[in-house]
């Protein structure tokens, strides 16, 4: 580094990031964003908290308002490249964000969670220049109303602008699957999906031709949504979406994911423990059914149906209310449960629950985020859209847009000297999705779908060896 | 406790330092030295016990507070010890207790020498001598936080606990680029220093042996007269650069980001330079002789102000024949000490500009209890728990002091002689009073006291707790 001028802007090497707000989403954006190298100032009020992330980890931190020219200078608002706002306040956010640009023009990524702004968040991004508006309640009901759809899923995530899924789901006792082949899942199928990654006992596989399943692997595969629905009739999975939802808490969350559900026609119990808040959401929401109520009481979730629904899912605020209300309802009904998990750190034990479908909303934000900052540090050939991590961050689905030639376009792709424990799992090409084999070959325009145990891929260079 | 990264990182200390002795040992070699062979003896055997410990990466790199003060306290005693084998080995300083007693003068930047005679040392144990003072100035896990790619979060931890002041902050967010800007500054200040002494007609071996006393604000000399025989030319140089050092390294570090307006006011360099101001002022009053030109008297005054207040330890003078009253000036500048973030020791004046306006503060809630007040620096709100920190750290600094004080008493010498051993010693200056002045050495100790003041030593460097952290039998108990 330049000792001289030791805070020069990153040379595309890393970046200088200042993060406002330390909350639940700033301290795992702080924690991903440090541990791929990049230079992050943590801007905080609370001064104990702040003390707290700068001893877990190897970033600055300092103390005041993050919109406040002084302490935006004081973080190195000149020399940043990405300021990144997710105190408790959307409006602080944005403000943060527009004063950074004036100061320090650097990209500017806010967290906007306010449904009253939800419907202009792309006007709002384009008329104050921000690079990115984030919202984790509306992700994270886009992933939730995803999983109703196709309950027989525990998590989809879509790439190619839902051209393509990535699905995972857990193979059953009795399912067909056991004991068969890799190699032999076209033959026996005839469905063109990938398999790309296989969680056994907690370990990660990337498997191999002659790798056999058996019952109780999460397995996650990627296909078109057409091939997918096809490939779970033929393992008998579930494929028809939910009729019913029932919801506990009445959160933001809940109300985009309500507005989504109504709107593709699925019924919506919410269970909300405010009469205020019920008023509200009787009054924003036309055609859910409102219950004003405590939702952790057994008798009234019975009253309320519970029994009968097809899918229930808790967002409360409380997390461990939330894991108590899907082990009750797994234990007492066949619905699809999706739980929601905003703080709690103990993977180990939620993974060991029996519980399908878990998530987690910070970590939505943190891996678009991380996605956007990958992108800005390249700055040739391919870029990043979208990125994944996998199995608790121990696999990572990443999409590359292949811009100009580079070293891996033109071959086929089994002359590639592709990495260890890496997978190109599909190309999209011109509207269309292409599982590759061994003969197919990356091209310019491509959008290429990677997955990997390796982590910090900028480029789609780096998939080689 | 996470033993495994600890091994890994004295593994790292000694093949660092396997890597400074081979570089004594090219020095000695392009003099002609007999001593070679000793410095490539110990640096095999630094590389014998380190590298196997580098090779085996450990388990967890997860690692808090705790392991980080013990690693660093641990890191110092290992050095030291093996520090101290050219010596013995050469026959140089045959006394192992002698020899550490100056390797740990060296590392801790102290500069008290057991030697009546240094100028019939080899040119490479002098180098050796004074390169320790340059290694333990900025401290060598800084170092190793400079060069190591380390993962995890807790590296900071390390930092903390071996750079001087109340509260250490970073100067960018990542802990490794933190060490390398100071490593930098380090190393640019030292190239200065050596090409103005060259200009003044030193040797580039005298050059670099001093400034590397005077970068560490150590003090060892390559002459028995320290800095005495040099001209004045050098000496000014010496005691400009000597303050130099003893400034906190954030000021260089704002004034070269161009905030100098931030660098400069600060509340901590103003008390310093004030200081040394009206130290000097006030001995070249007192000393001033009639016929003697009061240029020569200045320029007297300021380098032992500045070597002492920097507690640096080179001398121009026999200050032990002043009045008393330059004396006493002398030994209250010994406690001060330089700022926090050099490499100077002492208390630090951050932490005596803290105490003063505690006690400030205090006597205004004498006058009103409801009184709410706010102790700041730099205009800055001073956190509770750093204000309790140093008063606690000044608690125990006493403590430590009386102790010693009481232990090196066994031995029966003057009060003053007791005093000042310790003084210079816990505050790494080097040279005290009476018995330990200027012109005298610490070789007439018992090997009991010369292991206090080892003690001492490694205390004041490392600020009292790392080192005190290892007396405890909780943190070695294998439950965290």
């Amino acid at each position: 580094m330049n000792i001289l001028n030791p805070l020069s802007k990153s040379d595309g090497e890393f970046l200088n990031i200042i993060v406002v707000g330390c909350g639940n989403v700033g301290v795992t954006i702080t924690d991903r964003l440090s541990s791929e190298g990049h230079h992050v100032t943590v801007i905080d009020k609370n001064a104990p908290v702040l003390k707290e992330i700068c001893s877990t980890y190897d970033v600055m931190g300092v103390v005041g308002n993050g919109a406040s020219y002084n302490v935006q200078m004081e973080a190195g608002v000149e020399n940043a490249d990405l300021i990144i706002a997710v105190t408790p306040s959307d409006e602080l956010n944005l403000l943060c964000c527009t004063m950074a640009q004036k100061f320090g023009n650097c990209a500017s990524i806010a967290r906007v969670r306010n449904p009253d702004y939800a419907e202009e968040l792309s006007f709002i991004r384009s008329r104050l220049g921000l690079s990115m508006i984030i919202n984790p309640d509306l992700e994270a009901s886009r992933e939730i109303a995803r999983l109703l759809r196709l309950p027989g899923a525990t998590s989809i995530n879509s790439f190619a602008r839902g051209h393509a899924e990535m699905v995972q789901f857990k193979i059953s006792e009795k399912s067909p699957l056991i004991g068969k082949a890799l190699r032999d899942l076209q033959s026996s199928f005839s469905v063109g999906v990938l398999v790309c990654a296989v969680d056994r006992g907690g370990e990660i596989f990337i498997p191999g031709g002659s790798f056999a399943f058996a019952a109780g692997d999460a397995v996650s595969f990627i296909a078109t949504p057409t091939d997918t629905q096809k490939f779970f009739k033929k393992l008998s999975i579930e494929t028809r979406r939910v009729k019913s939802a029932m919801l506990v808490g009445g959160g933001r969350l809940a109300y985009y994911l309500a507005k989504q559900l109504l709107e593709s026609g699925i019924a919506v119990k919410i269970i909300e423990r405010r009469s205020a808040r019920c008023t509200e959401l009787a009054e924003l929401l036309d055609g859910a059914e409102i219950i004003c109520g405590d939702g952790t009481d057994e008798s009234l979730l019975r009253e309320s149906g519970l029994a009968a629904t097809e899918s229930f899912i808790p967002l409360t605020g409380i997390d461990e209310e939330n894991i108590l209300l899907t082990l009750y309802a797994k234990k007492n009904t066949s619905a699809k449960v999706i739980t929601k998990i905003n703080r709690m750190n103990f993977h180990d034990v939620i993974a060991g629950l029996d519980m399908d479908s878990v998530v987690y909303p910070r970590f939505i934000t943190a891996e678009s985020i991380i996605a956007y900052a990958r992108a800005r540090q390249n700055s040739i050939g391919s870029n990043i859209e979208t990125l994944y991590h996998l199995f608790d961050n121990r696999a990572e689905a990443i999409e590359f847009r292949i811009a100009e030639p580079c070293e891996v376009t033109g071959k086929p792709i089994m002359q590639l000297p592709l990495k260890k424990d890496l997978l190109i799992a599909c190309i999209y090409r011109s509207g269309r999705v292409i599982i590759p084999s061994g003969h197919d070959s990356i091209s310019v325009g491509d959008t290429v779908i990677i997955v990997t145990k390796h982590s910090g891929f900028h480029e789609i260079g780096d998939i080689l060896s | 406790m996470n033993y495994s990264v600890m091994r890994y990182i004295l593994g790292w200390v000694l093949t660092v330092e396997s890597l400074f002795l081979l570089i004594s040992a090219g020095v000695g070699f392009s003099y002609g030295d007999a001593s070679v062979t000793a410095f490539l003896i110990s640096a095999g055997l630094c590389a014998l016990f380190g590298l196997p410990q580098v090779l085996i990466k450990p388990k967890n790199n997860i690692f808090y507070g705790k392991e980080g003060f013990c690693t660093v306290a641990l890191s110092w005693i290992v050095l030291s010890l093996f520090g101290a084998l050219p010596f013995v080995l050469s026959g140089e300083i045959p006394n192992y207790v002698d020899a550490l007693f100056e390797t740990v003068s060296g590392f801790t930047t102290t500069g008290a020498s057991v030697l009546a005679d240094v100028e019939v040392m080899s040119h490479g144990a002098l180098f050796w001598r004074s390169f320790t003072h340059w290694i333990g100035g900025m401290g060598v896990l800084v170092f190793l936080l400079a060069i190591l790619p380390m993962a995890g979060g807790s590296k900071m931890q390390l930092m903390r606990a071996e750079s001087p002041g109340p509260s250490v902050s970073k100067l960018v967010p990542k802990t490794r680029y933190t060490a390398m800007i100071l490593y930098g500054l380090y190393f640019l200040l030292s190239v200065t220093e050596i090409i103005f002494l060259c200009f003044g007609g030193l040797s580039l071996f005298s050059a670099v042996t001093l400034t590397f006393g005077t970068a560490g604000t150590g003090g060892f000399g390559i002459l028995n007269s320290s800095a005495a025989s040099y001209s004045p030319y050098i000496q000014w140089v010496l005691a400009v650069f000597m303050m130099l050092f003893g400034v906190n390294f954030n000021v260089y570090f704002l004034l070269i980001i161009r905030k100098w307006k931030q660098g400069l006011k600060n509340e901590e360099l103003r008390t310093y330079l004030g200081i040394i101001a009206a130290a000097t002022a006030l001995v070249t009053l007192n000393i001033q002789e009639r016929g003697l030109p009061l240029g020569d008297t200045i320029r007297t005054a300021f380098f032992q102000v500045s070597s002492i207040i920097t507690t640096t330890g080179f001398s121009t003078c026999d200050f032990d024949a002043w009045p008393t009253f330059s004396k006493v000036i002398l030994v209250c500048l010994m406690f001060i000490g330089a700022s926090a973030g050099s490499t100077g020791g002492g208390i630090k004046i951050s932490r005596v500009l803290i105490l003063f306006k505690r006690a400030k503060e205090e006597i205004q809630h004498f006058i009103n209890p409801r009184t709410v007040t706010r102790i700041r620096l730099d205009g800055k709100t001073v956190d509770r728990e750093v204000i309790h920190s140093t008063s606690a750290f000044l608690i125990t600094y006493i403590f430590i002091f009386a102790a010693s004080v009481l232990l090196i008493a066994l031995e029966g010498h003057d009060t003053s002689t007791c005093f000042t051993a310790v003084a210079a010693t816990i505050n790494n200056i080097g040279p005290g009073l009476s018995m330990v002045g200027p012109a005298q050495n610490f070789a007439f100790f018992t090997p009991f006291s010369k292991i206090v003041l080892i003690f001492n030593m490694l205390v004041g460097r490392l600020e009292l707790f790392p080192l005190l952290l290892l007396f405890s039998r909780k943190v070695w108990k294998s439950g965290r």
